[in-house]
């Protein structure tokens, strides 16, 4: 941190305040996305108590009108009234998106573990982990989706209890396919890290009287899942973008409602900026979030997380 | 030679593919026993050591341990293990637990202790090895020789019949080395059975019963230590013991 001996230049005064004026607008720019997709979500949740489903959280005329008295901002005042329209749909389809993300990086990372040991610690079993993880991750991820859909048709085998969870049950298909795909991925990483675990402290679990399952779960998983961390992060903001690749077996997450709105208005270059930044913004949430996960796990004297 | 020994190595065997690692080594300990192994690296001495708690497997011979064949495949390895206390040269310490973390599984997860219990075993232990103040910390917070000492806790915390020290000073810095030897001396004093790799001659001379000198994966000499070191009968022993004063 800044050092006691000497005072801060100038330089790096300004240095130091660019670096919080920078966070301040990005915790800002973040609060701003959440607070609207949370509220979007409840609004629609409760049946439009603050506005009718499917209504703007602001009046698209009001925006207008506001910075049409904006010198400087009143050439973009339209394409903001614009935006601001869209902002249902776009919020509908961001929620749908981190839903489908989420859920399918947990049902991976639960099939991913168990892939992992094996790989590392079976013998006939590391066999059949090493196939389905080249296989999955060897294949493209859309054709992965195209055959749980068109070729199985999965899409009408959905079990009645998961049935109309969400609008369209093909979204549980997309969420089959991604945690296929992602558990392959996960399981790499993961791999990678359990086998940095010194085998010495596997031979002092054995030692001691632990099974050899034992060891791998009391000794080996808690720390090569910690070491996992940042390159299971990769995977997490890989699924984030790929999940758009949902839209292609029609499920209406966020690219399929901005390739949706594009196509009706052809406004293509502003509706996928908008997008794009939508996108950046869940990016911006997961990595960051996954560095407080990291320093707040992080074992004491041990990595990144213990330095002063 | 009785049939009372507590640990009986009788012509032990073990091949590592192709390469013979130990060739019908025999040694025997009675009860509360210091047995030293010497011997060049690559000799066999953490082999053999590892054979004692089936870490590694011996193809041959016999090891009975308190009237138990070790060897016998009906054994319960998990069971020998909770019963044999094993010290590495590199601490192996699991770096994601505490002190008491790392002292407290065993009796925890092996002998079904209640978590309170085994965390006061855990303190009961570390205190015995002179580690009361750092029951919180963590490994990579610790020194070497304090490593070294919540190693030796951790396998006193099984209550083990016999020890197994695998040069567990080697790896430490010199002005380290003598609380972790202070505290294998306290064992001595309180009739552990221990069975110690180690190249620390003093400790060797003041504490054990037998050292055995391994070259090759042979015995080569055994015998009290005032007699081996001061008029080892072969050849090889002398020249080694010469080798290892030297770097003293
Ligand atoms: N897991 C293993 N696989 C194959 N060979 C091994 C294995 N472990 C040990 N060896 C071989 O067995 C022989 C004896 O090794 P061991 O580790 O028992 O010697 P040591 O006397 O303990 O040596 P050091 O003083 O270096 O620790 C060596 O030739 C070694 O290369
Ligand atoms: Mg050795």
């Amino acid at each position: 941190m800044s050092s006691a001996t000497r005072p801060a230049t100038v330089r790096e005064r300004v240095a130091e305040s660019d670096r919080s004026v920078g966070r301040l607008l990005l915790v800002a720019a973040g609060a701003l996305f959440w607070g609207w997709l949370a509220v979007s979500w409840v609004n629609r949740w409760l049946g439009g108590v603050l506005v009718p489903v499917g209504q703007p959280l602001v009046p698209p005329a009001a925006v207008e009108a506001t910075l049409a008295g904006v010198p400087g901002l009143a050439a973009y005042a339209a394409d903001a009234a614009f935006v601001v329209e869209m902002t249902p749909d776009l919020a509908r389809g961001t929620w749908l998106t981190v839903v489908i993300t989420g859920v399918s990086l947990g049902l991976g990372f639960v099939i991913a573990v168990p892939l992992a040991v094996t790989r590392v610690y079976g013998r006939f079993s590391s066999w059949v982990s090493l196939a389905y993880t080249e296989l999955l991750r060897g294949t493209p991820l859309l054709a992965q989706l195209f055959v749980l859909y068109y070729g199985l048709n999965l899409a009408s085998y959905v079990p009645g209890a998961v049935s109309g969870v969400f609008a369209r049950d093909v979204v549980w298909v997309a969420i089959l396919g991604f945690t296929l795909n992602g558990a392959a991925y996960q399981a790499e990483y993961i791999r990678g890290a359990l086998e940095s675990v010194e085998e010495g402290q596997i031979t002092a679990g054995r030692a001691i009287g632990l099974s050899k399952l034992e060891t791998i779960y009391h000794v080996v998983l808690p720390q090569g899942l910690r070491y996992a961390i940042p390159s299971w992060t990769n995977e997490f903001v890989y699924l984030i973008k790929y999940s758009s690749l949902a839209g292609f077996i029609t499920v209406p997450e966020l690219y399929y409602r901005a390739d949706q709105i594009a196509a009706e208005t052809f406004r293509y270059t502003l509706i996928f900026l908008v997008t794009g930044a939508m996108y950046l913004a869940l990016v911006l949430t997961a990595s960051k979030l996954m560095v407080r996960v990291e320093d707040r796990v992080a074992i004491p004297g041990l990595g990144a997380g213990s330095e002063e | 030679m009785s049939d009372d020994d507590f640990l009986r190595v009788t012509d032990v065997s073990k091949w590592y593919g192709e390469e013979q690692v130990l060739h019908d080594v025999s040694f025997e300990m009675d009860r509360g026993d210091v047995t030293v192994l010497i011997g060049p690296s690559g000799s066999g001495k953490s082999t053999m050591l590892r054979c004692v708690n089936r870490l590694a497997e011996a193809q041959e011979g016999s090891i009975l341990l308190d009237g138990e064949e070790v060897l016998s495949p009906d054994l319960d390895v998990d069971e020998l293990r909770r019963e044999v206390g094993m010290v590495f040269q590199g601490f192996n310490l699991f770096a994601h637990l505490t002190a008491v973390g790392n002292v407290a599984l065993g009796p925890r997860r092996v002998l079904g202790l209640s978590e309170t219990e085994a965390r006061e075993r855990a303190e009961d232990q570390l205190e015995r090895v002179g580690l009361g103040e750092q029951f919180d910390s963590y490994p990579a917070e610790l020194s070497g020789g304090q490593q070294q000492r919540v190693g030796i806790a951790r396998a006193l915390a099984m209550e083990p019949k016999l020890m197994l020290f695998d040069e567990p000073t080697s790896a430490l810095d010199p002005e380290l080395i003598g609380e972790v030897l202070e505290v294998m001396h306290g064992l001595v004093d309180e009739g552990m059975t221990m069975l110690v790799v180690t190249h620390e001659m003093s400790f060797a001379r003041a504490v054990a019963d037998e050292v055995v000198f391994l070259d090759d994966g042979r015995v080569v000499e055994r015998g009290p230590p005032e007699q081996l070191f001061e008029r080892p009968e072969e050849e090889r022993t002398g020249r080694f013991l010469e080798r290892i004063a030297s770097h003293d």
